[in-house]
């Protein structure tokens, strides 16, 4: 059933133009008016009038069919009579106003009567404008294409709208893609991390993990080297993100047991972390590694290491004062040719040993102030007598007290393991 | 961050003031490379007036570092601050770039060979 007949007289005449005002503008669409009156005789004759001033006129013959014309045909401006049976002038304005999909229909309603009173209901009813149904030819264009640059307007701010809606689900849709691959990656990377508990008989170990992106550049692990070795180290990548993340997981394959034996042919840190600097040299945009490897020797809990560029490892010894376990010494790819040595130190049951990245003694206070290694060093000597998860957990907590924050700017791990008393077994070496 | 440039004789000092970061190396890497276009063999990094290095700068600087003694060319860091001067230390980036404590100094460095 056509929305606009029964009651109303609907038609849409074919475009004529005779006047002037469009000319020049053929190639666009000829701006369509809806002319609602129940006046059959004054509707003929104002279409006539708009038809000739070379707009495409539909007509209605009451509220009711000039609102269902509106929903179908979605008109330019829409002329309305204020005086009609049922659903009058101001009625429909109300109804458009009320409607989502109609709302910002440009509508002018057309009256007898122009009283200010009148106008001013008209207009807190929903009428754009009013046209007097005595006006002029030259009132009626000016009112007309006065409303028509409105309703342009409207259109193309409409249209805007609808393009950055478009272009925001777009976005939203990728952005969410991107985050979920993200994860994915970042699922990934702590994978490749160790589980806490006993990596080997009589030592525990402990950590604590914060990224300062999803991913981070920052990566570690404790696992056995043989049988009676654990290895150690900590990578940290310049920069952070995605790039950082991808060229840590490179440097970690590169260090696990079975390419270790095969790329080095040993397992001395100094040799580990010496090939790792003829490995991987500075990027073109100068992103780099710094890296600690260390070796223990589970039997006489000897502990064999070397640094490229890391200065974090702390040994903290029940008997004796506290060491950071780093010597001066170059990142990796800073000078592919230098060689790197092993240093050695003793541990002794129940000693820690810390592997930490400086995202967390880099850490600033909301004034600049760092927190630096000696506060980190404290902190963590004054849970002696609390379990490592305690400790690690703790000390990560004062960190962030002194950051003033829950996310660090830049990667955080700390790591402990820790030497039980309980002796270890005494393995054969192979 | 702010970067001035000065010729002196056949040298180039920048002058750095503020952070030298991540966020602002593209500035001071054209700054460079506009030394370099010009010819610059020796280059003097004034890091008096930086506070501030993260590690991102580092690798620049090693970089730098690198590129310049292939040249070959050499660099020079001048007078490095508090902050900036341990993370130099603890980089032992004075391994591959000597660090000046003096304008003069560092121009003298120039009859250096450049380090390796």
């Amino acid at each position: 059933m056509n929305p606009v007949s029964g009651a109303a007289d609907v038609s849409e005449p074919a475009p004529r133009i005779v006047d002037k005002p469009l000319t020049g503008k053929a190639a666009e669409p000829v701006p369509v008016i809806l002319l609602v009156d129940d006046d059959e005789i004054t509707r003929i004759s104002m279409a006539g009038r708009l038809k000739r001033l070379g707009y495409r006129v539909i007509e209605a013959g009451d509220g009711v069919a000039g609102l269902a014309a509106i929903r179908a045909q979605r008109p330019d401006l829409v002329i309305l009579d204020w005086m009609m049976p049922g659903l009058d002038g101001p009625s429909v304005c109300e109804a458009v106003r009320a409607d989502g999909e109609l709302r910002s229909s440009q509508v002018v309603l057309m009256t007898a009567h122009d009283q200010p009173e009148q106008i001013a209901e008209g207009l807190s009813r929903g009428a754009d404008d009013f046209l007097s149904k005595a006006a002029s030819k030259q009132e009626v264009l000016a009112r007309v294409q006065a409303s028509l640059r409105s309703s342009a307007l409207v259109r193309e701010i409409e249209r805007t709208r609808d393009d950055l809606d478009r272009s925001h689900r777009l976005l939203s849709a990728k952005q969410a893609e991107l985050e979920s691959e993200l994860q994915s990656a970042a699922d990934f990377m702590r994978a490749q991390l160790p589980l806490p508990g006993m990596p080997a008989p009589g030592v525990s170990m402990q950590w604590a993990y914060q990224p300062s992106l999803a991913l981070g550049g920052d990566l570690f692990q404790v696992s056995a080297w043989g049988s009676e070795t654990l290895g150690l180290y900590i990578l940290d990548a310049s920069g952070h993100g995605v790039a950082a993340a991808l060229r840590a997981v490179a440097l970690m394959s590169f260090l696990r047991e079975d390419n270790l034996a095969k790329a080095v042919g040993s397992f001395d840190p100094g040799a580990i972390v010496t090939e790792a600097n003829r490995r991987f040299p500075l990027t073109q945009d100068g992103e780099y590694f710094t890296l600690w490897v260390g070796r223990l020797h589970l039997p006489s809990r000897t502990l064999s290491y070397a640094a490229a560029g890391h200065s974090g490892a702390l040994l903290h010894s029940l008997q004796g004062a506290s060491q950071w376990l780093s010597s001066a010494s170059l990142p990796l790819g800073f000078d592919p040719t230098i060689a790197f040595d092993s240093a050695t130190a003793q541990l002794q049951p129940r000693d820690r040993l810390y592997l930490l990245s400086d995202g967390i003694y880099e850490a600033p206070s909301p004034t600049g102030e760092l927190w630096g290694r000696d506060r980190l060093q404290a902190t963590l000597e004054s849970h002696r007598t609390h379990t490592l998860a305690h400790s690690i957990g703790d000390t990560m907590t004062t960190a962030r007290q002194w950051l003033g924050d829950d996310i660090f700017p830049d990667d955080v791990a700390l790591l402990g393991v820790e030497v039980l008393d309980s002796p270890c077994p005494a393995k054969e070496k192979s | 961050m702010q970067i001035i440039e000065r010729r002196i004789g056949q040298s180039v000092i920048l002058d750095l003031t503020g952070e030298l970061t991540y966020a602002n190396r593209a500035p001071f890497k054209a700054a460079v490379e506009r030394c370099r276009q010009g010819g610059c063999r020796h280059l003097i990094l004034n890091m008096q007036g930086v506070r501030f290095l993260d590690s991102s700068a580092l690798g620049t600087l090693a970089l730098l570092a690198q590129s310049f003694s292939a040249t070959p060319g050499m660099v020079g860091l001048l007078n490095p601050q508090s902050y900036v001067k341990e993370i130099v230390t603890l980089a032992n980036l004075h391994q591959i770039l000597p660090v000046y404590q003096s304008e003069q100094e560092a121009l003298a460095g120039r009859c250096l060979p450049a380090a390796g």
